[in-house]
C-alpha cells in the first residue's frame, strides 16, 4: 500500500555490457518470466532481456488475457494447472496487483462430437485434480444469464466445460510486474535492442557418441548475440520471441516446426457488467470476457494463412461480430471501439517447444505458444530457468521439447487449445 | 454501382444545399428521462436538449465529474446517452425523431446529482497505477474486485437475450474507381476533378449534408446574418461558395454520394468500411464494403481542448463546438463567454459569437489562465490577472488532422515540425490525401504550451477516462514514458474517442518530459474502426445458411429427428423425439435382416478428371489409385505431412482419366482445396470439380438390396458382374446414376449418386420397390451403430489432430512401397517405432452404456478415451472404439473407465464386432 504514495522507478534503463551469463531475446511475459526465476529461483543476475519494441509490445500486450488450466492431454494439464497455481499467488509474490480475476470459464459445446470432447477433457481434468466439469443447459443459464440459451442460434448451446478457476487478468500488468521484479534484483531490460545475430563456435562441439546426430541445429556452442546496441558474448541464449521465434531461430541456424499466422481480436465500448464468465466457444470460434473496466473483449480463431501482418482485417471483424451476436444477441447496438491482431507462432500439435535443443550448447527454446502463450508464461519461465540453471531438464516441461517431432511423440492439444484460448 | 440505394441512409445527398428547414415543418417531441423535449427539424438530440436548458450530458467514467457538450460532432465522450435502448449513443450526432427515449448514463440519480461523484474526493487516494499497487493480495482482491467491477462501464444494456427482435441490418457491397472520404471543401473538389476525369466516384461523408466546416463556420468576409425568424434566430448563412460546389456534386452523374456514412476502416487491398448511419433509427444499419482503385483522404481536421485547471467543467467548449451549435442548430451556447486562445484565433471565433449576441467578455491567452470556476457549471475564468464572471469558455484549441486512416491504408503519420502538427505522409500509390488532413490551412499550432494552473490533477488530457495531466507526468517518470506504455498504464486513448482529444496532447506531454523531440516520441498505432461500430452492422443481416438435401421434404413426409451436420440437416432417426431407442432398433434390423435406405446426400463429391489424375491421387492419398482399374472403388485417407488423418472415403474409377471421390461431410472445401494445393505448380494435367451440390446419393443396403434394386435397373447385379468393390454406371428407375458396390455398415448394398434434381424420384421409387421386403429408411445414428459393429473408423470422430493410421488400426491403406506421398515419411517412421496408443474395440462386461468422451484410467491416470460406444443389438451387449495406451491395446485385456462416479471394466476385442469375415458384404 505504501507504494501507493511513493514515486518509484519501475525499471531502470542501462548501458548494454559486453557480456552476461544468459541473454534472452524477447521481453513478453514469457521472457520476462525466465529472467525473474533466474535471479529469485538460481540466483542468476547477470541476465539481459533484449526487446526490439517497448516491453511487452508483442503478443504480451495483444492476447485476451484469459487463464485457465482445463487442457486435454495428460501433459498439457498439469502443465497449465502449475500455471495457474503460479499465477494465483502473482500479485502477491509481485506485490503488483495483476487484476486476476477468476471468474470462472465456460467452453460451450454446440454439437454432438463437441460435447464429446468436453468430456474427455473434464475426465482428464479431475483426475488430474483440475476443478473442471460438463455442465447442462439449465446450470449455464443460472451461471450466465445473458447468454442466449434459446433455439434460435443456428446451433444452439448443448453443454459446457465449466473451469471454476479460470479467468482473466491485466495482461500488461503482467508484463511490468516481473520488469520491475527483474529490475530490483539487477537483471537488465533493453528495450528497442534488436539481436541481428547468434554467433556459434562450431569448433567446440563435443562428439559425443551416445547421441543422435541432430537434424535440428548445428553441432557448436552459443558465444554470444549481435545487437542493434553493439555485440554481447554470452554462452546462453533463451529464444522468447513468440511470432518471431523463427526468424530468431534462424539466426542461430535452428531450423523449427513452426509457422507464423495472425490472430485478431476486439473490443467494444464500456458497458455496465452484464457478464462475469469468460465465454468461449470452439464451434462458433468466438470467445468473449468483459472486463472490469466494462470492456467487452473479443478474440476470433487465427487466421488461415501465414503472415506477419498485423493489420486486422475486416472479414475477421464481421466474423467476431457475427458469432458474438449468436451467444449475446442483445449486444448488437454495442459498438466495437478497436480491433489489433497479434502473430502467432504455431506448431503442428498446438503444444509449445521449451527446452534445450540438442547438439547447439547454450541455445534454449520457449517458443511455439501459437494462441495460448499468455496463460503459461510463469510456468515456462520457470521452469525453463531450473534448465537453464541446473541442465537437467524438469518432468513437467520434459514432453514440450524440440525433438518430439522427430520422436513422433506429439502432444495434441488442438482440441483443447485451438480456438478456446 | 448499385442502383438499390435507399434513400433512407442518403440524408440530402447533396440535393438540397441548405439544411434551413422548410417554414412551418413540425417540431418534434423526445423524451429525456421521461419528460418531453421539443425539438426542431435541424436539432440533433444534444443540440435540442441544450437549447432546453441542459448543460450536463454525462458524467466522467472514473470521478464521476459533471461534462458538457465539448465537441458537438461526435468524437468527445461528453455526450453519450441511451437512445431507444442504445447505449453509448453520441446525442450530439443522432438526428431526433418524434417520441424517441432517451436516458442519462453512469449517473445515479440523476445527472445533476451524482452520488458516485463522491469517487471524486478520493481521487488524492487514487494516483495513476492505484489499482496495480493496492489489493495486491488475493484476498483483498477478492473483496474488492466486485465493487470495482459493478462501478465501471458507461452504457447498459438489456440483460435479457430474449427480449431481442430482429433488426435490419445490411452489407452492401461496391466497386469504383475513385473513393473520396470526407465531404468538405477539399474532398468535393477531389470527387469534381476525379469525375471530370471520366472516373466513377463515390463521395463519403459523415454528416447529413456535403460540405464540412463551411456548413458552419464562415469566412471573414461572409460573416453570418442574423435573422429575425423566432425559430433560429442565430444561425449562420452557409458559406457562399458551397452552394455552386453541391450544385456541381449534384449535377455530375458518376458521383454518388453516401452521406451519413462514417469510413471506419481501409483494409488491405483498398477495401473500404462506411458505415450507414439511418436517420430512423439510433442504431447504424447498414455497412458498404467498397472495393476501389484510388482512395482521396480528405478527412480535414477537428479541434482538441486546451490544458487548463477545469478544463473539463460544462460551459468550456471548443469553438468550433460554439459554432456548430450556432450554425447548424441555431442554439446560443451561452450568454457571456470568455474565449482562450491566441489573438489570431480568437478573433475569427469572436464574430461569429458576437454576431448571436453573446457578450465577450475577454479574449486572454493559454498562459494567462490559471482555471475555470465552477462546481456544475462554469461561473467564472481566474486568470493570473483578474476573475472573469462568465457562463461559457471558448477554448481555440489546436487542430489535430483526422489521420487515422491513412496509417491503415499504409501510408505513415509524420510530425511536421514547422506547423506543428501530424500529417500524412508516404502514402502508397493509389492513396492520396487532401485538404487538413495533410496540415494544409491549418491556423498556427499553439502546441502543449502550459497554462498558469497550479494543480494537474484538475487539468483533464483524457475526458473519456479521467486521465489528468498529473497522472500523465507520474506515469513517465514511473517509467512508461513509451507513448504505448503510457497509454496501457494510464489508459489514455484507449476509451470511447479512441485519443481523438486526448493524443496530441499525450505526445507532447510525454515529449516534454522524457527530452525527446515529438517525433521520436511517435504515436501510437491507429487501428480500426476510426469511429465505433456497432456489432449489429459488422455483423450483418441475422442469416442462417442451412443445406437441405434433395430428399430433405421426404424425410419430414415421414417424420424424423433432425441433426445438424456442419450446415447441412440430416435425419438422426426416423420417429418422435421420445422414440430414439425403438426407432433406431428398428431400423438396425430392418439393415441387418431385409434392407434398409439411407440419405447420404451430405458426402462431399469430386470429380476429377484428366491423364495425370491418378498420379495426382497417388501423391495426397496414402494409398494407390494410378492401379486402380475401371469399374473398381477403393477406400483412400489422406494424411498430412505428419502422418496425421485429415480425411477419408472412397475413390471410384469411373473411366480411364476419370475419378469419382467421395469425402466426409464436413471437408468437402478442405479435400478439394487440399488437392489443388498439391496440384498447383505441378504441370500435371488434372481438373477437380465440387458436384456435392449437384448430386444426391443414398445406400441401399441389407441381404435384400440386391432383390430391391433389381426392379429397378437393367444392371445386372450379380457378384460375378457386380462384385464388392466395384462401380458402374447405370440407370436406376430411369435415372442415370454411378452405382458403388461398398459397404460400409456391413452388408451387402449400393451406394447410388444421381443428379441432385430426382432425388425425391429415386427415392420414392426405392421405397416402393422395397415395400415387399419391408424396407425402412434409416438415420445417421443408426448407421453409426452398423458401422461400429463392423469396427469402421468415422474420421474425427473416432480420430483427432494425432491421429496416424498406424495407430488408428489403418495401417494397411498406407502402402509405403509407393512413390513419396503426403505423409509417407512420418508414417515410415510411426511404423517402425512402438505405438503410444492405439485405436481398438472392446465391449463392456456389464451392460452400462458410458458417455462418448469417457476416460479409460489405469493406475489412477488416464490411459485413453472412448471415442465411440453404442449398443449392440446383434451382440447384445455395449461395445466401442477406444484410444487406449499401447500396452492396453492387446486382445482380452481389461480396461477400466468410470462411469456415474463407479468403475465399469470392459475387454479390448480384436476382430469386428459383425461378421469379421465379410462374409455378409460380399454375398
Amino acid at each position: 500500500m505504501i507504494q501507493l504514495f511513493r514515486k518509484e522507478r519501475m525499471w531502470r534503463t542501462h548501458e548494454l555490457k559486453r557480456s552476461y551469463d544468459v541473454v534472452i531475446i524477447g521481453a513478453g511475459v514469457h521472457g520476462l518470466a525466465t529472467a525473474y526465476y533466474l535471479g529469485k529461483d538460481h540466483g542468476i543476475t547477470n541476465v539481459a532481456v533484449l526487446e526490439k519494441n517497448y516491453l511487452g509490445a508483442g503478443n504480451s500486450g495483444r492476447n485476451t488475457a484469459i487463464i485457465r488450466a482445463n487442457y486435454r492431454t495428460p501433459e498439457g494439464v498439469p502443465f497449465f494447472a502449475r500455471s495457474l497455481e503460479l499465477y494465483e499467488d502473482l500479485s502477491r509474490e509481485l506485490e503488483w496487483n495483476l487484476l486476476f480475476n477468476q471468474c470462472g470459464h465456460l467452453t460451450l459445446a454446440h454439437t454432438d462430437s463437441s460435447v464429446d470432447g468436453l468430456r474427455v477433457r473434464a475426465e482428464t481434468n479431475q483426475i488430474m485434480g483440475v476443478d473442471s466439469r460438463v455442465i447442462y443447459p439449465e446450470e449455464i443459464q443460472k451461471l450466465v444469464p445473458a447468454l442466449d440459451m434459446s433455439d434460435r442460434p443456428r446451433l444452439p448451446v448443448m453443454a459446457a466445460l465449466y473451469h471454476p478457476p479460470g479467468g482473466i487478468i491485466r495482461h500488461d500488468a503482467v508484463v511490468w510486474g516481473y520488469a520491475r521484479a527483474c529490475d530490483r534484483m539487477g537483471i537488465e531490460i533493453h528495450p528497442y535492442t534488436e539481436a541481428t545475430a547468434i554467433s556459434i563456435d562450431s569448433s567446440a562441439s563435443r562428439n559425443n557418441a551416445n547421441r543422435a546426430p541432430s537434424i535440428d541445429a548445428p553441432e557448436g556452442k552459443i558465444t554470444g548475440v549481435e545487437t542493434t546496441g553493439g555485440s554481447v558474448a554470452t554462452e546462453t541464449v533463451v529464444n522468447c520471441a513468440a511470432g518471431w521465434a523463427t526468424t530468431v531461430s534462424r539466426m542461430a541456424g535452428v531450423a523449427l516446426p513452426i509457422v507464423t499466422q495472425p490472430l485478431q481480436a476486439c473490443v467494444s465500448e464500456p458497458l455496465k457488467p452484464f457478464l462475469n464468465k469468460v465465454i468461449v466457444s470452439a464451434n462458433l470460434h468466438v470467445y468473449i470476457s468483459q472486463t472490469d473496466r466494462g470492456d467487452c473483449v473479443m478474440g476470433a480463431e487465427v487466421d488461415p494463412l501465414q503472415s506477419y501482418s498485423m493489420l486486422g482485417t475486416l472479414p475477421t471483424l464481421e466474423q467476431m461480430a457475427t458469432y458474438t451476436l449468436e451467444l449475446f444477441p442483445q449486444l448488437h447496438n454495442v459498438s466495437v471501439l478497436r480491433q489489433w491482431a497479434g502473430i502467432c507462432d504455431m506448431t503442428p500439435d498446438f503444444s509449445p517447444i521449451i527446452g534445450a535443443v540438442d547438439g547447439l550448447e547454450g541455445y534454449h527454446l520457449d517458443v511455439g505458444w501459437g494462441t495460448y502463450g499468455f496463460k503459461a508464461g510463469p510456468v515456462a519461465g520457470k521452469y525453463l530457468a531450473e534448465r537453464i540453471a541446473t541442465g537437467e531438464t524438469p518432468e513437467l516441461i520434459e514432453p514440450f521439447r524440440l525433438s518430439r517431432f522427430r520422436e513422433e511423440a506429439l502432444v495434441g492439444e488442438k482440441a483443447a487449445a485451438a480456438v478456446s484460448h | 454501382m448499385s442502383d438499390q440505394m435507399d434513400s433512407r441512409f442518403h440524408g440530402n445527398d447533396g440535393s438540397s444545399p441548405s439544411s434551413i428547414p422548410a417554414n412551418g415543418q413540425v417540431p418534434a417531441t423526445f423524451y429525456f428521462n421521461g419528460r418531453p423535449i421539443e425539438a426542431l427539424p435541424q436539432d440533433t438530440v444534444a443540440s435540442a436538449l441544450y437549447r432546453s436548458g441542459r448543460r450536463i450530458f454525462s458524467r466522467s467514467f472514473k470521478y464521476h465529474r459533471p461534462r458538457g457538450l465539448l465537441c458537438v460532432s461526435g468524437r468527445c465522450p461528453n455526450c453519450l446517452m441511451n437512445v431507444d435502448g442504445t447505449p453509448n449513443v453520441r446525442a450530439c450526432m443522432q438526428p431526433v425523431r418524434d417520441g424517441m427515449r432517451v436516458t442519462h448514463q453512469n449517473a445515479s440519480p440523476s445527472l445533476e446529482n451524482d452520488f458516485m461523484a463522491i469517487a471524486e474526493k478520493f481521487s488524492w487516494a487514487m494516483p495513476v497505477g492505484f489499482y496495480y499497487k493496492t489489493f495486491t493480495h488475493p484476498w483483498m482482491w477478492r473483496l474488492a474486485e466486485p465493487f470495482i467491477r459493478r462501478a465501471a462501464g458507461l452504457g447498459k444494456i438489456d440483460n435479457d437475450p430474449n427480449a431481442v427482435t430482429d433488426h435490419p441490418y445490411e452489407h452492401v457491397f461496391l466497386h469504383t474507381n475513385t473513393t473520396v472520404i470526407g465531404g468538405g471543401p477539399h474532398g468535393i473538389q477531389a470527387a469534381l476533378e476525379a469525375a471530370v476525369a471520366g472516373e466513377e466516384v463515390v463521395l463519403i461523408d459523415d454528416q447529413p449534408e456535403l460540405g464540412g466546416h463551411l456548413r458552419y463556420a464562415s469566412s471573414t468576409d461572409d460573416t453570418p446574418e442574423t435573422t429575425s425568424s423566432t425559430e433560429s434566430p442565430f444561425r449562420g448563412k452557409p458559406h457562399v461558395g458551397l452552394a455552386d460546389l453541391l450544385k456541381s456534386v449534384h449535377e455530375t452523374p458518376n458521383i454518388t454520394v453516401l452521406s451519413n456514412a462514417t469510413c471506419f476502416g481501409l483494409y488491405e487491398g483498398k477495401l473500404v468500411a462506411a458505415m450507414h448511419r439511418s436517420a430512423e433509427s439510433p442504431a447504424a444499419q447498414r455497412l458498404t464494403q467498397l472495393r476501389t482503385e484510388n482512395i482521396v483522404i480528405a478527412t480535414g481536421a477537428h479541434e482538441i481542448p486546451l490544458l487548463f485547471e477545469n478544463n473539463d467543467l460544462p460551459g468550456v467548449m471548443l469553438s468550433s463546438g460554439a459554432l456548430r451549435l450556432i450554425g447548424l442548430h441555431g442554439v446560443k451556447p451561452g450568454e457571456r463567454a470568455v474565449v482562450v486562445g491566441t489573438t489570431q484565433a480568437a478573433d475569427s471565433v469572436c464574430g461569429a459569437l458576437e454576431a448571436t449576441g453573446i457578450e465577450i467578455v475577454a479574449t486572454v491567452s493559454l498562459e494567462q489562465v490559471v482555471k475555470a470556476v465552477g462546481k456544475k457549471h462554469v461561473s467564472a475564468l481566474q486568470t493570473n490577472e483578474q476573475r472573469f464572471a462568465c457562463d461559457l469558455i471558448v477554448m481555440c484549441g489546436d487542430w489535430m488532422p483526422d489521420a487515422g486512416l491513412v496509417g491503415q491504408a499504409g501510408g505513415t503519420v509524420a510530425w511536421d515540425e514547422e506547423r506543428a502538427v501530424f500529417v500524412a505522409s508516404d502514402l502508397p500509390e493509389g492513396v492520396s490525401a487532401v485538404g487538413a488532413v495533410t496540415g494544409e490551412d491549418l491556423p498556427p499550432a499553439i502546441g502543449i504550451s502550459q497554462s498558469a494552473s497550479a494543480n494537474p490533477k484538475k487539468v483533464f488530457v483524457c475526458p473519456c477516462e479521467d486521465v489528468s495531466l498529473h497522472d500523465l507526468k507520474t506515469a513517465i517518470d514511473e517509467g512508461f514514458d513509451h507513448i504505448e506504455t503510457l497509454k496501457r498504464y494510464t489508459t489514455t486513448t484507449m476509451g470511447p474517442c479512441q485519443g481523438k482529444m486526448c493524443q496530441q496532447a499525450a505526445i507532447g506531454i510525454c515529449a516534454d518530459q522524457t527530452g525527446q523531440t515529438i517525433q521520436e516520441t511517435g504515436r501510437t498505432t491507429s487501428r480500426p474502426p476510426t469511429s465505433p461500430v456497432p456489432l449489429g452492422v459488422l455483423a450483418g443481416p441475422h442469416l442462417h445458411p442451412v443445406k437441405r438435401t434433395p430428399m430433405h421434404a421426404k424425410h419430414d413426409e415421414i417424420g424424423c429427428v433432425w441433426m445438424d451436420m456442419g450446415e447441412w440437416k440430416r435425419p438422426l432417426y426416423y420417429g418422435t423425439p421420445d422414440s430414439k431407442r425403438e426407432s433406431v432398433e428398428q431400423e438396425y434390423w430392418a439393415v441387418r435382416q431385409r434392407v434398409g435406405l439411407i440419405d447420404l446426400s451430405t458426402l462431399g463429391k469430386l470429380d476429377v478428371v484428366g491423364k495425370d489424375a491418378g498420379k495426382l491421387l497417388d501423391k495426397v492419398y496414402t494409398n494407390r489409385f494410378s492401379d486402380l482399374r475401371v469399374g473398381r472403388a477403393r477406400y483412400g485417407v489422406i494424411c498430412d505431412e505428419a502422418g496425421i488423418i485429415l480425411d477419408d472415403g472412397t475413390v471410384s474409377r469411373v473411366a480411364e482419366d476419370r475419378y469419382f471421390i467421395t469425402t466426409t461431410t464436413g471437408n468437402i472445401e478442405f479435400v478439394q482445396e487440399w488437392l489443388e494445393w498439391w496440384l498447383a505448380g505441378t504441370g500435371m494435367c488434372v481438373h477437380i470439380t465440387n458436384v456435392t451440390g449437384g448430386m444426391a446419393a443414398v445406400n441401399v443396403a441389407g441381404p435384400k438390396a440386391r432383390d430391391t434394386l433389381a426392379k429397378l435397373t437393367e444392371r445386372d447385379l450379380g457378384n460375378k458382374r457386380f462384385g464388392y468393390m466395384r462401380c458402374r454406371q447405370a440407370e436406376v428407375a430411369g435415372v442415370p446414376s454411378l452405382m458403388l458396390r461398398i459397404g460400409f455398415v456391413g452388408e451387402t448394398g449400393w451406394e447410388i449418386h444421381f443428379p441432385a434434381e430426382y432425388g425425391e424420384h429415386v427415392w420414392g421409387a426405392i421405397m416402393e420397390a422395397g415395400e415387399e421386403f419391408d424396407i425402412r429408411p434409416f438415420g445417421v445414428e443408426t448407421q453409426r451403430v452398423l458401422r461400429l459393429e463392423k469396427k469402421h473408423v468415422i474420421v474425427s470422430v473416432d480420430t483427432d489432430a494425432t491421429s496416424n493410421p498406424i495407430e488408428s488400426d489403418l495401417a494397411w491403406v498406407a502402402k509405403l512401397d509407393k512413390d513419396d506421398f503426403i505423409g509417407k515419411a512420418a508414417i515410415s517412421r510411426a511404423k517402425d517405432r512402438a505405438p503410444r496408443e492405439k485405436l481398438v474395440g472392446f465391449i463392456m462386461d456389464e451392460n452400462v452404456l458410458p458417455p462418448d468422451g469417457c476416460v479409460i484410467i489405469a493406475d489412477g491416470q488416464p490411459a485413453g478415451r472412448i471415442t465411440s460406444v453404442r449398443y449392440s443389438p446383434v451382440n447384445e451387449r455395449i461395445i466401442g472404439l477406444a484410444w487406449v495406451s499401447a500396452g492396453l491395446a492387446v486382445a482380452g485385456q481389461s480396461i477400466t473407465m468410470r462411469v456415474d462416479g463407479r468403475p465399469v471394466t470392459a475387454q479390448i476385442v480384436d476382430e469386428p464386432f459383425y461378421d469379421p469375415a465379410q462374409a455378409r458384404l460380399r454375398q
